[in-house]
């Protein structure tokens, strides 16, 4: 067991060392931080690129393999676009730059840790790192009282919900003794039984909702989508999502021989679905909308984990891929439009297609994508993820998701309309891009189409990564 | 269908302000990808039948999906309807002004899905090829179309969307109780794959999802209000080829892998048929907007199809598939004529209209061809699809047979009534010094009635190369 397996957690703890130290020096230039972000961040991709193959164990308690690696990829993926979208950081003060980069890399390191620990509490810790730096970043918005508000009650339902999963895990160990999510494995089959199991397995998992925004527990995601800085909704609208996605598949492998489980995550799928999609029917604000389309996706994503099979499991590894690619295009959208670090309302997209038509075509290709639209990559998740559901035949359940499909359309073909037909009331002045913005652009919406036409690399990569989770 | 993508690609190329260049260019490829589909007809071979010109490439091993397309009786008549459909509506499009560019990159994109969907044998890319013909349908209507735009494309979007959610799940159903058939077509075809009440279960979803599109009563609702909302090109894809679409998807998925289904639903897929043909004539009886009359004629006709279909004889099924190439011609003719007053008098209410056969006798002489054809007079192709479906329905359901056909002769009245209120009558005067049919603008419509006229004369070109296909699956099916 060497350190270099653990070389992207190293990598990005070296990122948070220097945004440190950055933050120490009185007077940072604003340009300056952000190009040291940049380069940190495609190094990041690089390492994690480069450590993708890498295994190896801690004991028990943190495990290198192809799955964790995967979403470790995915992670420093989200970090670098998230920065591109960096540039003009309007939303937050400028003397607070550095600490705002120190908290993004120190965010993702922590999610790192995450999807790589199999250990009740490590897995702990590592969430707490997580939302502990997210409950900042998400007060840091400059001049806004609502972002205090929303983080503070961020703040408040977090910690609601970490006690609750804390208690879950404590009847976890009661049961067992266990800790380690490898032992817990063998030898939950013999308490399946047990209410006091099943109670604990629930409990857990709430804890992980709460970051996936699932329903109930859903209530903090628009407020803080709405009053969070643009750069830190995207941020956990994207990267967060992913390791909550990682965590959830970890822990579901536990509950595998439970049908009491399986009926409640039918049953939060299905009511999350459903409330999502029809509550972001009446929202005048892009991002609140996005919050509400991220409640509905919660839903599809459950849908393949309660399948409890290496078909469902690969599936939703592809969608969070997915996911991570065109939530980030509407976000995208969302900050060029509002340079000053505003919020957007659905409304002020009128005209965008002669502003900027690239940005036009991002945020038509990623809510086509999200409404699962072919040839996307969104649609090639959802069919993977339905496939899987109706092997296990739960029929039922994809009716209702698809007739949620067919809900959310109408919602996402007004944002279209907004971008592309709509008149203006006064003509705005045109989106500039830099070029290397526009290169990434170019990149992502390739993987979006891409990753929809030929699925074949990433799921062969996924369906990998989910057979190491028994 | 690579001549769609290539001119697609070569579209997106030239900048918005070249108009002229992006019309010649669309012309050209759409004339290829016409001229294809005329070789495939000619070239097919008659005698030995079955699947011809087959390219097959493996694409996602893991679930046995595979980039299978291949050609038979059964869509070589479609596959020369879109590429006549398309190459006139391009045609007909040429005096538009707003947004060339974006139009005809949408034009050829849906175009692109029609015949991926016809052409197709894998399910999942049959899916693919599906939503990929109808997404472009929303922009398309919402930018350049006139009545209530916004309401009737959003209704379109939404209804046909919702059926593609009932259609899904069944093919993931079926493809998974196949026992590792994967998505391939003539796998799934086997006998024996499916057990009667998986066919019977799956083909309620089919045929619902896919009825939607191809206008079912009582699932037509969209399709008069976008019809009439759209475009002239789009309308005449729309209705001639779109339609068609979920008709072709009822025979070629719901009834292919769920015989027992379709044997079991006939009796109900004759009465909505019924109904959807009666309907469509009375309420286009009321209508004082030409498209909406067009629209509607297109909901009874498409009943016609549906009637054919649940005869469950392979004459019906011949003469479905005839009808849906001749009301896909006959309704594109009808819409392009009906566009053409529009562009010109900027109104398309007949009480408006009137004696243009004084002022346009050339444009009014092909509504007129159109609306002869819609009757079912002898010499076009719609007689002989109309009376090979009644002459199988008769035999196999009397009563809605002739109910049927009573209505298609009050639909002839009515269709006479329109003609002599929008055609003849008084010289007006409003609309005197409005040009005639220019020749550029005339092709298309000549086109589009002389295959009216010679599929018409020489009805075997068709039906026999459609029965190349039918025989030998009610063949199979009657073992």
């Amino acid at each position: 067991m060497s350190w270099i397996v653990i070389a992207p957690e190293l990598y990005f703890l070296g990122t948070a060392a220097v945004f440190f130290t950055l933050a120490m020096v009185p007077d940072t230039g604003p340009r300056r931080s952000y190009i040291t972000a940049l380069a940190l961040a495609v190094g990041g991709v690089l390492v994690s690129l480069a450590s993708l193959k890498f295994t190896g164990s801690f004991s028990h308690v943190y495990r290198v393999d192809l799955f964790s690696q995967v979403f470790k990829v995915l992670l420093a993926v989200g970090f670098f676009l998230i920065l591109c979208i960096c540039s003009e950081l309007n939303g937050i003060r400028q003397k607070n730059h550095p600490e705002f980069y120190l908290l993004l890399s120190l965010c993702t390191l922590a999610m790192m840790m995450l999807v790589s620990s199999v250990e009740l509490l490590t897995i702990y810790v590592a969430l707490e790192l997580t939302s502990y730096s997210l409950y900042i970043l998400v007060a840091l918005r400059k001049g806004e009282d609502t972002s205090l508000e929303a983080g503070i009650k961020y703040f408040l339902i977090g910690a609601a919900s970490s006690a609750v999963m804390l208690f879950g895990m404590a009847s976890l160990y009661g049961v067992t003794g266990e800790t380690s999510l490898q032992e817990l494995l063998k030898v939950l089959p013999s308490f399946a039984a047990s209410a006091m199991v099943i109670i604990g397995l629930t409990l857990t998992l709430s804890g992980f909702f709460f970051k996936l925004a699932l329903f109930p527990f859903h209530l903090w995601a628009p407020p803080v989508y709405e009053a969070a800085a643009n750069q830190v909704t995207a941020y956990i609208a994207t990267a967060t999502k992913v390791a909550a996605i990682a965590l959830l598949l970890r822990f579901a492998t536990l509950g595998a021989g439970s049908r009491y489980l399986v009926h409640v995550l039918a049953a939060l799928a299905i009511v999350s679905m459903t409330l999502g999609n029809l509550v972001a029917l009446i929202q005048k604000d892009l991002k609140r909308l996005l919050a509400y389309s991220t409640v509905a996706h919660a839903g599809y994503i459950i849908i393949g984990i309660l399948c409890m099979s290496q078909a469902g499991f690969a599936a939703v590894i592809f969608y969070a891929a997915a996911y991570l690619m065109m939530n980030f295009l509407c976000f995208l959208v969302v900050e060029k439009v509002a340079q000053d670090g505003r919020n957007v309302q659905v409304v002020e997209l009128a005209g965008l297609h002669s502003r900027s038509p690239l940005l036009a075509m991002s945020m038509m290709v990623g809510v086509f994508s999200l409404g699962g639209i072919p040839p996307t990559i969104g649609f090639t998740g959802k069919f993977l993820i339905f496939t899987a559901a109706i092997e296990k035949g739960y029929f039922y359940l994809v009716l209702v998701g698809m007739i949620n499909v067919v809900i959310s359309l109408y919602y996402y073909a007004l944002v279209v309309k907004a971008a592309y037909f709509l008149k203006p009331e006064k003509e705005g002045a045109s989106i500039r891009l830099s070029l290397q913005l526009k290169a990434v652009i170019w990149a992502v919406l390739a993987v979006v189409i891409v990753g929809g036409i030929y699925p074949r690399f990433i799921y062969s990569l996924a369906t990998a990564a989910a057979g190491l989770l028994r | 269908m690579l001549t769609c993508i290539v001119g697609l690609a070569i579209i997106l190329l030239i900048p918005p302000e070249r108009k002229d260049l992006i019309r010649w260019v669309s012309a050209v490829f759409s004339g290829l990808s016409l001229l294809l589909s005329i070789y495939l007809f000619v070239a097919y071979d008659r005698n030995s039948g079955g699947l011809q010109f087959v390219e097959k490439i493996p694409w996602l091993k893991a679930l046995g999906i595979s980039y299978f397309n291949g050609v038979d009786g059964f869509n070589l008549p479609l596959l020369l309807l879109t590429g006549i459909v398309h190459f006139t509506g391009v045609l007909s499009m040429w005096e538009m002004e707003e947004r060339v560019k974006e139009f005809f990159a949408l034009y050829f994109v849906l175009v692109t899905g029609v015949f991926g969907f016809f052409m197709s044998m894998d399910l999942f890319f049959l899916f693919v090829w599906y939503d990929v013909s109808l997404f472009p349908m929303y922009p398309l209507i919402v930018i350049w179309g006139s009545t209530r735009r916004e309401y009737g494309a959003m209704k379109l979007f939404l209804y046909l969307l919702a059926g593609s959610a009932l259609i899904l799940p069944a093919i993931i159903y079926l493809v998974v109780h196949s026992g590792g058939g994967g998505f391939d077509l003539l796998k799934l075809m086997q006998p024996g794959t499916f057990t009667p009440f998986q066919q019977k279960f799956a083909f309620i979803f089919l045929y619902l999802g896919f009825g939607i599109l191809a206008g079912v009563w009582p699932f037509h609702t969209w399709s008069p209000s976008g019809h009439v909302a759209a475009p002239t090109s789009v309308s005449m894809l729309h209705a001639g080829v779109l339609m068609k679409l979920g008709a072709f998807g009822v025979m070629r998925i719901a009834i292919f892998l769920c015989p027992a289904g379709w044997q079991y639903w006939a009796q109900t897929m004759a009465v909505l048929a019924t109904i959807g043909i009666v309907y469509g004539v009375l309420v286009g009886l009321t209508q004082k907007d030409l498209k909406y009359v067009v629209a509607y004629s297109s909901v009874s006709h498409m009943g016609v199809v549906g009637l054919g279909l649940a005869t469950v004889t392979a004459e019906g099924l011949s003469g479905s598939v005839f009808q849906m190439f001749a009301h896909g011609i006959m309704t594109a003719l009808l819409f392009s004529s009906v566009g053409y007053f529009h562009d010109r008098t900027e109104t398309k209410l007949i009480p408006e209209l009137g004696g243009m056969s004084r002022t346009m006798p050339v444009a009014s002489g092909f509504f007129i061809v159109g609306a002869l054809a819609g009757m079912g007079v002898p010499g076009f192709a719609n007689f002989w699809a109309e009376l090979t479906v009644f002459l199988s329905s008769l035999q196999v359901y009397p009563v809605r047979g002739v109910v049927a056909i009573s209505a298609l002769v009050v639909s002839a009245l009515f269709m006479l009534r329109v003609v002599q209120k929008t055609c003849y009558g008084g010289r007006n005067e409003r609309f005197a010094r409005l040009p005639d049919v220019s020749l550029g603008l005339g092709v298309p419509r000549i086109i589009l009635v002389a295959v009216l006229l010679l599929f018409g004369f020489f009805p075997s070109l068709m039906l026999d190369m459609i029965q190349t296909s039918v025989f030998p699956f009610m063949e199979a099916l009657a073992k």
